[in-house]
């Protein structure tokens, strides 16, 4: 998922630069005070780890290779987000620097991609999704496998979409090819991280998060909201529904009127260019979804009393 | 080896390939002025032929499959572009001395608190590597070689043991640093001489020239 120079438009570039840029001084900032001397080695060790893991491919299908990200593996090993997106960015400045693996102007994008979508979507998932397993520590390797394989398929929808926006490639062809792929990479991530967790919860349990994670109150149902609309909507059933099915059974389905031109490009749940895709079904719901939060949160802040 | 300091042959080789990097897809003329450059300071670190060809032929077979969807045209400028980049840095890597690595990176532009996790991963990354050989060897000494033996390594346990193994020694390297007065950096040459900072500041305007001229229309 590393892309090359001459891969995103300037534009594109920039601005996912200022993004990732932003996000490491935030970073930066929050895991100055953390970062203790027990820290520093392990901090340093999980950085050269992950880079050694992304040089080692292995094969998916159709002739494709996948490597670990390890953005949800860093963060859970190292107990916080913001050190692991330190760690990820550092990783990816010495690939493109001097391996020449992403492009030095593709650098903000790779690391808003791997580094902040792919650890801030497993940890933001993490941590709800440990709960509903029943929140024991033990829970703790199968809750970060799920979490790291949807981190990585979210990083690829990012990088699908910056391609699309650049006009490298259409939305159309980049995001069924991308997410298709990386599903599959996504797979072994979990398989891996999952795996090296289950060895560490046995033999070093401290270096883990305890028992009872600090779960955010606003977590849990706007990830489950999210995992909803985004993942279980591609099994929603494409019959009719009940009017629907009714006006086709009694023939009046064809009074259906298009005297008012819809300008919305999300008609039917699905996105415009990707009708056929089932992933724009997901991208309308997760979309959607958004749009609602944002227009409840905005009427209640209008409807709530002053003094509250 | 050459006498060049290690922070002022870094920031060569980074001002060049960041020159590179922000080029016109297409200009082919400045392409090629940047290769002779970079086979210039390729030959004068006197890097290792053999070794530079070998790792040069892998990593271009890995991006020739990310950039022939592009078109044959697109595509080779941007195989080539990166060619020199990783001749470049592939060059400037070989012929670092032994366990300089996170030196090196510690001359990186970069801001004060990851320019030490640079470092404490470059210094870490040696004992990964050195513990990947422990026990790898001590694998086929309990007879666990021949063609099978890729799967040991695809067994998560085993990563998890050599994360593990890996974590001990660097904190047993990380104490020992402390004791000797480690503050979160290496008493590294990373000053520079006037004559270092009179050849950056000439050699960034000369990538910055030959980037600016890249988007012109001459040639």
């Amino acid at each position: 998922m590393h892309i090359p120079d001459g891969f995103l438009s300037p534009p594109v570039a920039i601005a996912t630069g200022i993004a990732s840029a932003a996000v490491i001084a935030v970073a930066l900032n929050r895991t100055r005070a953390s970062l203790g001397l027990r820290q520093a080695p392990i901090m340093g060790l999980t950085t050269a780890f992950v880079f050694a893991a992304q040089m080692i491919n292995f094969p998916v299908a159709g002739g494709t290779s996948g490597h670990l990200l390890g953005g949800a593996l860093a963060s859970v090993v190292l107990g916080n987000p913001w050190a692991a997106t330190l760690a990820m960015s550092t990783v990816f400045i010495i690939q493109s620097i001097l391996f020449a693996d992403g492009g030095i102007t593709a650098l903000g994008a790779n690391i808003f991609n791997m580094g902040l979508v792919g650890i801030w979507v497993g940890w933001w998932l993490l941590q709800p999704l440990q709960q509903l397993l029943g929140g024991s520590r033990n829970r703790l390797p199968l809750a970060a496998g799920i979490a790291a394989a949807l981190s990585v398929v979210a990083a690829s929808v990012c990088c699908a979409i910056e391609l699309a926006i650049s006009g490298t490639v259409p939305l159309n062809i980049a995001l069924p090819a991308m997410v298709g792929v990386h599903i599959l990479i996504g797979i072994g991530e979990g398989v891996i991280t999952g795996g090296v967790l289950t060895y560490l919860v046995k033999v070093r349990p401290d270096l883990l998060p305890g028992e009872k994670p600090q779960l955010q109150k606003w977590l849990a149902p706007v990830v489950g909201v999210l995992l909803i609309s985004g993942v279980l909507s591609l099994f929603a059933s494409s019959w009719p529904d009940g009017l629907d099915s009714v006006a086709e059974k009694y023939g009046f389905k064809d009074k259906e009127s298009a005297a008012i031109e819809n300008p919305t490009p999300l008609a039917d749940y699905k996105v415009k260019g990707l009708e056929e895709q089932p992933i724009g079904t997901s991208i309308a719901g997760l979309l959607g979804s958004a749009v609602s939060f944002g227009a409840a949160f905005g009427i209640a802040q209008l409807v709530k009393p002053k003094d509250v | 080896m050459s006498k060049l300091s290690i922070p002022f042959r870094l920031r060569l080789s980074l001002t060049i390939v960041i020159g590179i990097g922000f080029m016109k897809t297409g200009a082919w003329l400045w392409l090629g002025i940047y290769g002779a450059i970079a086979l210039l300071w390729s030959f004068w670190l006197r890097a290792p032929l053999r070794t530079l060809a070998q790792l040069l032929g892998a990593e271009l077979l890995f991006l020739s499959l990310l950039v022939l969807p592009q078109g044959w045209e697109r595509a080779s400028f941007l195989l080539l572009r990166s060619l020199i980049c990783l001749l470049i840095m592939n060059s400037f890597l070989l012929t670092l001395p032994p366990h300089s690595f996170g030196i090196a990176l510690k001359g990186l532009p970069l801001p004060a608190g990851l320019q030490e996790i640079v470092l404490l991963a470059g210094q870490y990354l040696e004992i990964l590597l050195a513990e990947v050989n422990r026990m790898k060897r001590s694998a086929q000494l309990r007879g666990l070689s021949g063609t099978g033996g890729w799967l040991r390594y695809a067994s998560a346990s085993m990563i998890g043991a050599l994360y593990l193994r890996s974590l001990d020694r660097a904190e047993r390297v990380h104490a020992a640093m402390m004791i000797r007065g480690y503050q979160g950096s290496l008493p590294t040459d990373s000053k520079s001489t006037p004559k270092e900072r009179l050849w950056v500041t000439l050699a960034i305007l000369t990538a910055a020239g030959l980037t600016i001229a890249s988007y012109s229309n001459w040639a």
